[in-house]
């Protein structure tokens, strides 16, 4: 997904995966929930209050793909599977890891009993069933959903077996979801595929009651789901309430009596009132003129929290465009000519980036550094290009703080040596925009946050050759076929030290095409009220809110 | 004042650094965590967010304020004083057409139409429509320069409109009328002279406000663009130093008050100058020898 801190509403043709600072969809179950004890008789007491920039866009499971709406609709839906504290897949609303046939392209879930869907007024709607859980998936994968069809039911999910006929709209329902009994649900693959597991992960995969409207707007006024939480109410543009769910299933995982999603809040304002204590939780960062006084101050040590983000912060050149970026030693040239040191100090919550992925990630390569910062080198690249007297080009960045601070930064590199850049910040929603189509922008500065906590995330859905289409976010335009043939082979092959092995060889590979220059490996910095009791980031999606407990 | 306009016209081959040259933490532009250095030594005043340094940008900022401040003064003064003068002057002539044998006398609505458009103009939300160029058209200081002098045209169209009616009625208007002097004459040897000492004075009233459009517009980011220095977007960009490092916020916060003040003052003492009621007799005598214009004035 990109890095954005404005929430926004999907283009939605593409692989899309957008940004967002927290991750898929597990609540806090017994297995996950690191705070819950014994004490379930109690019922849970007090308010959450967290703070975003953007508003909830949507509410349905289908179509939510941003930093706020994926938040919030982890606290009122589930999904088969989630993640643990160390990013781990545990079971949610299945009762074990799925059993995989042998050629590993079946998936056989038991599902948990005694899983209620509850509507917002808290009366029971039904039990939980399989029917619900392959109505669930196919209405993901419907074309015919409104506003429009899912983000990623021609991309992620598509690899469902029998997804291609319900896309054409030959079927209403795919071949490989199955019911097998009340209980029981198989879902196969056309092809093995390592990560489908954290695909199934993401809040795409939350289980809605069968009968669900296909209209987004309908699931976002009255959402049903088994989660610990309820929308109880909304006040647009302003709040979104969330109590707790009297039939939910694990009560131990339910630590407060209610979440307050306070939206369309300036992150000036935000970090005042989290330092006051009027605020629980400032999910944004606070504004970089305001962190090393917040990381300076000895009256806040215990309530300011820090951590790297699985992410990459990059700039993409048109390898393929009319332009002098499709030759590589101009690519590499300004690979070596942007000083991301300097950089990472403008941005002030991040390290720099050698290369694309971010430490967190298993395939991480601590030796890969191919474009060192060296200026009279990168002259001398551009000279042997033939491009002595530079050029002119475009580079388009977000508006948001600290991204056209980086665009200056990185235009004053590149003019180092000799290179012309026209910096241009669109609106995070108008950039999206602008970079699905195949080489509108020379340049492009934005971020690239995980999906799901596999390498495979990092090439498939942005650098592959099935991307480079129109309608998608190979910002690169970039296709190398050698490269494809591995990722196919990484992405089914079972031995994970193997596979982890294929995805370092991969990324080497790509850095030595210079599609992209890894600018900074994006940090988090969270101020919370004194309240928060047992404030933690998680692994897997950042920000865990329905596991976290405050003492009044 | 002066001081200003020195500071804009010569000030920036005078300061040591490039005001959009950003020093990098090597270079000592900005400290080890990426923040602006405070003053002193190389960077006078210190650096801003991006270790650019702060003096010269100031001093490019004047500039770019003056800049656009004058020239949008200019369009809304010309645009201003024909407007008023032609809707003042002209009225609502009547006229006579004719289709053949028939003949119609007509009043054309010159001076309904001219005011009403600038009521309308008048009431349409300034910022709002500035914002709205600049989604469309892509903002730079030239087009903020535009949004504001086809703003600001509308309070001389006005107050010379005004003028311009009172002076109509005058005797000297009718004597001169009465004894065949050409409208044009009049309107050039009798009516501007006494329009002419107030457009000069709301103009350079005009200049504070446009500065501090300009600078609205450039916080709101509508106005100047990166690099090129503005006292609103360095205002703008450093909102967020206010409590770590206020001089960021504060230093060209003081350049456009110091500015708006100093047009203001000008602005005032020219009125006084051209207005003899205002001053006892002696200082006017003082001032009508000191200052060709008042000359005209004197009867009024």
């Amino acid at each position: 997904m990109f890095a954005h801190r404005s929430s926004h509403r999907l283009p939605h043709r593409g692989v899309v995966v957008m940004a967002i600072l927290a991750l898929a969809a597990c609540n806090p179950s017994a297995s996950t929930s690191p705070a819950a004890s014994g004490g379930a008789a109690e019922a849970p007491t007090g308010t959450l209050s967290i703070a975003f920039l953007s508003d909830v866009q949507t509410l349905d499971p289908a179509q939510g793909y941003d930093v706020v709406s994926w938040p919030a609709e982890r606290l009122i839906f589930e999904t088969l599977l989630g993640y643990g504290p160390e990013a781990d897949i545990v079971p949610v609303l299945a009762t074990s890891l799925p059993e995989v046939s042998d050629d590993g392209m079946t998936f056989t879930f038991a599902l948990r009993e005694g899983v209620n869907f509850v509507q917002s007024d808290g009366t029971i709607v039904k039990e939980m069933t399989a029917d619900d859980v392959v109505a669930s998936l196919n209405r993901l994968l419907n074309p015919n959903l409104q506003p429009n069809a899912s983000p990623v039911a021609a991309t992620f999910f598509a690899l469902i077996e029998g997804a291609d006929a319900v896309a054409a709209g030959d079927a209403t329902e795919a071949s490989g979801i199955e019911k097998i009994d009340e209980r029981t649900v198989s879902i196969t693959i056309t092809e093995p595929n390592q990560t489908f597991l954290n695909i199934l992960a993401m809040p795409f995969g939350s289980i809605l009651p069968a009968d669900s409207p296909t209209n987004a707007e309908e699931v976002t006024a009255n959402p049903i789901g088994t989660g610990p939480f309820l929308l109880e109410s909304r006040e647009s543009g302003q709040q979104l309430t969330f109590v707790t769910n009297p039939h939910y299933w694990n009560p131990a995982g339910q630590l407060v009596a209610q979440i307050d999603f306070r939206v369309n809040v300036d992150p000036t304002s935000a970090l005042q009132q989290a330092q006051t204590g009027d605020l629980d939780i400032m999910a944004d960062n606070p504004p970089a003129g305001q962190i090393s006084a917040l990381l300076a101050d000895d009256t806040l040590t215990d309530r300011v929290f820090r951590s790297s983000l699985v992410a990459v912060q990059f700039m993409a050149m048109d390898v393929s465009g009319d332009t002098p970026l499709n030759n590589l030693l101009v690519r590499q040239a300004i690979a070596s000519a942007i000083d991301k040191e300097n950089i990472a100090a403008v941005a002030h919550l991040g390290q720099p980036a050698p290369c694309i992925l971010p430490p967190p990630m298993p395939g991480y390569d601590p030796n890969c550094d191919p474009y060192p910062y060296d200026p009279d080198h990168a002259r001398d690249l551009l000279a042997e290009a033939g491009f002595a007297d530079g050029f002119e080009t475009t580079l388009y960045t977000t508006t948001n703080d600290p991204d056209p601070a980086v665009g200056a930064a990185i235009q004053q590199d590149l003019a180092a040596i000799g290179i012309t850049v026209e910096v241009i910040p669109q609106a995070f929603d108008v950039l999206l925009g602008t970079i699905v189509i195949p080489h509108e922008a020379q340049m492009v500065y934005i971020g690239w946050f995980q999906d799901f906590p596999d390498p495979a995330d990092f090439y498939d859905p942005i650098l592959s050759c099935a991307t480079n289409v129109e309608g998608n976010f190979n910002l690169a335009w970039y296709c190398n076929e050698d490269v494809d043939a591995l990722a196919a082979d990484a992405r089914s092959e079972p031995d994970s030290t193997a596979r982890i092995d294929m995805y370092r060889q991969l990324f080497n590979d790509v850095m030595a095409d210079a599609p992209w220059v890894p600018i900074i490996y994006p940090e988090q910095l969270t101020v919370v009220s004194e309240r928060v009791t047992n404030f933690h980031y998680h692994p897997a999606w950042i920000f865990d809110f329905g596991a976290y407990d405050i003492e009044e | 004042m002066i001081g200003l306009v020195v500071a804009a016209v010569i000030g920036p081959s005078l300061v040591a650094h490039d005001p959009n040259f950003q020093y990098r933490v090597s270079e000592g532009g900005l400290d080890a965590n990426g923040d602006p250095v405070p003053p002193g030594g190389r960077f006078l005043l210190g650096t801003d967010f991006l270790g650019r340094d702060e003096l010269s940008r100031l001093v490019a900022g004047s500039q770019t304020s003056l800049s656009v401040a004058l020239s949008a003064t200019l369009v809304a003064a010309v645009v201003g004083t024909l407007v008023g003068g032609v809707a003042g002057f002209a009225g609502n002539p009547q006229v006579t057409m004719g289709l053949g044998r028939t003949r119609y006398q007509i009043r054309l609505p010159v001076e309904t139409g001219l005011m009403r458009l600038t009521d309308i103009v008048l009431s349409l939300p300034a910022i709002l429509l500035a914002l709205a160029v600049a989604a469309v058209l892509r903002p730079s200081q030239w087009t903020a320069a535009a949004v504001i002098g086809a703003i600001l045209w509308t309070a001389t169209a006005r107050i010379v409109y005004g003028r311009v009616l009172d002076v109509k009625r005058q005797d000297f208007i009718l004597a001169a009328e009465s004894v065949g002097v050409s409208p044009a004459r009049i309107l050039v040897r009798h009516v501007w002279p006494h329009v002419a000492p107030l457009v000069v004075i709301y103009a350079t009233l005009g200049i504070s406000a446009a500065v501090i459009f300009e600078a609205t517009l450039s916080y709101l980011g509508a106005g100047t663009q990166v690099p090129t220095a503005s006292w609103g977007s360095m205002v703008s960009d450093h909102r967020n130093f206010f409590t770590t490092q206020p001089r960021l916020v504060l230093l060209p916060g003081l350049a456009i008050v110091m500015t708006v003040l100093g047009f203001n003052l000008l602005g005032d003492a020219l009125r006084d100058a051209f207005d003899p009621r205002q001053v006892s007799v002696g200082e006017a005598a003082k001032r009508v020898n000191a200052t060709s214009a008042v000359r005209t004035t004197s009867e009024a």
